[in-house]
């Protein structure tokens, strides 16, 4: 099963993505947890704290430093392989590209963060993909190239508007919407995201303190407080994804 | 899959760009960092205040993403936007700005007019399609931007970019004419990461200036959270303030329904700062 995670920048992609991520290996699957941001976070949400998030490499500049092993690996899944790292529950993670390096490589070729997601087999594994903020990559995204998108979005009208793009840009793929309204407060919040995007499913994620203590403080919420009313919303829609994706390898 | 040993080792830096130090004391400046973190509510608050003071301000929104129009006062602008009228492509080969269109044309043709005087230059909005039904004015907005420096006319203009989450349009040649870049960060350790990159890149390659803003702070422990985590010192707070919600809610710009809000005080003082520094560097 392949999941991607869309939305506005700040709404809390990665958080989603890296709860989720470690929710799906507590219910026994096996994730490849793929960073398809630029600009990687997802490995502090997943619990690697942020020096082990600095650490991680993206496979673009692996590949640009020309180690030459590199040129037996004929397969994407082969790839991953190779550059991922081990996260907490046994989460591979790994880092499609990051610009922020003195040798990022080229922006516009190269093994992109699109190709891997795109390409990406993981055989029996369950993949998820952290996105850039935006519709980029999912508007680079062929029919079927993903089985569900969790659409993030926060009850302020940009972000509302950046994941009515992004549900369309799915729903144009053919690709399955799951609205993620996350920082839900009250009654108010969640009507003006269903106003505009009730004609998906959405799940609520409640406004939660020790998501905010956990972002602050640079460890994954999950490993923070897992009893927490938003951790725990996010955890039931990684079970969920868990049982689905059993489901379809079943 | 293709071979490693075909992936040819890029240039370290787009080679059209100008790496070259520009002369100091033009105020030329970029926001940047993190999704969320208060860049478009930032950078287009800086640009009226610019504005007001005198300033001839170009306003330059790179988002793919809606935000900086509405910081401004305006509706988002129609897409294709206007910059797609200078675009032209040729039989063969890529989209390019028409012949005799340069910065100076394209600021003064093809940008839409903000309260106070600000123009306003957008490079396009995504949508289900991504970009692509707007590269005309994609390719236009890259030759104008890596332009800008050969255009002495635009020397006392305050250029004021508002750019999309994240290092990649900096790292990309996006934003050549920034001569310093606002680096908003929120008291996480996400925003502060991402504050780091931006500012790794800015210094580095880019050679140019960093300014510091920790923005959404409920007091003095989240700006001493914001250098703990950046590992920097912080120029200026920007408070959290209800005033930023309540103007998206109803669709204007902060500065206009509320002129006294804290946001728009704090942006002030970031403008007193940005005028000391281009003065000092001059």
């Amino acid at each position: 099963m392949k999941i991607a995670v869309a939305g506005k920048g700040g709404a809390g992609k990665t958080t989603i993505s890296g709860t989720v991520a470690r929710a799906l290996a507590r219910s026994g699957r096996a994730v490849t947890a793929l960073d398809a941001d630029v600009n990687p976070m997802l490995g502090i949400s997943l619990g690697l704290g942020i020096d082990g998030t600095e650490r991680l490499a993206g496979i673009r500049q692996e590949l640009s430093d020309g180690e030459g092993d590199a040129v037996h690996e004929h397969t994407i899944d082969g790839l991953i392989e190779r550059f991922g790292e081990d996260a907490p529950d046994g989460v591979r993670v790994v880092v499609a590209s990051r610009v922020d390096m003195p040798d990022h490589g080229c922006l516009c070729c190269g093994v992109s963060a699109d190709r891997l997601l795109r390409e990406i087999e993981g055989t029996g594994r369950t993949v998820l993909g952290d996105l850039e903020a935006g519709v980029g990559v999912l508007s680079r995204m062929e029919v079927g190239s993903l089985d569900v998108v969790l659409v993030v979005v926060n009850p302020t009208p940009k972000s509302i508007e950046v994941a009515r793009r992004a549900a369309e840009t799915a729903a144009a793929r053919e690709i399955r919407v799951l609205v993620v309204a996350n920082r839900i407060a009250g009654e108010e919040d969640l009507e003006a995201i269903e106003a505009v995007l009730g004609a998906h499913e959405v799940v609520v994620v409640p406004e939660d303190p020790v998501i905010a203590r956990a972002d602050a403080q640079g460890v994954a919420p999950i490993d923070l407080d897992e009893s927490a009313p938003g951790v725990r919303a996010i955890v039931a829609i990684g079970d969920r994804l868990a049982a689905e994706a059993a489901l379809q390898t079943a | 899959m293709t071979p490693a040993s075909a992936v040819r080792r890029p240039p370290l830096w787009p080679v059209d760009m100008p790496l070259e130090p520009r002369p100091g004391g033009r105020l030329w400046l970029a926001v940047a960092g993190k999704g969320g973190a208060g860049k478009s509510v930032i950078s287009g608050t800086l640009a009226r205040v610019l504005a007001r003071r005198g300033h001839r301000v170009l306003a330059i929104d790179s988002d793919p993403m809606p935000g900086m129009a509405q910081s401004l006062g305006i509706p988002e602008p129609d897409t294709p936007p206007l910059l797609m009228q200078a675009a032209e492509k040729p039989e063969t080969g890529p989209w390019r700005l028409k012949r005799g269109i340069g910065p100076v044309a394209v600021t003064r043709r093809y940008t839409t007019c903000a309260p106070d005087g600000v123009r306003l230059l957008q490079l396009g909005k995504a949508d289900k399609d991504g970009l692509a039904p707007v590269n005309g004015s994609v390719s236009a907005f890259l030759q104008t931007v890596r332009r800008m420096h050969e255009a002495p006319s635009l020397y006392d203009w305050a250029i004021v970019g508002d750019l999309p989450a994240g290092p990649r349009q900096p790292a990309a040649g996006f934003s050549p004419y920034a001569r310093l870049y606002v680096v908003v960060v929120e008291p996480t350790s996400q925003s502060a990461l991402t504050g780091r990159r931006v500012a790794r890149i800015a210094r580095g390659p880019l050679g140019a200036d960093v300014l510091f803003v920790a923005s959404k702070t409920t007091g003095s422990g989240d700006r001493r959270l914001v250098e703990r985590l950046l590992g920097e010192r912080v120029d200026l707070d920007v408070p959290a303030d209800p005033a930023v919600r309540q103007a998206e809610r109803g669709l204007g710009a902060v500065i206009d329904a509320a002129p006294h809000a804290p946001v728009v005080h704090a942006v002030q003082r970031l403008a007193d700062i940005i005028e000391a520094r281009t003065l000092e560097a001059a």
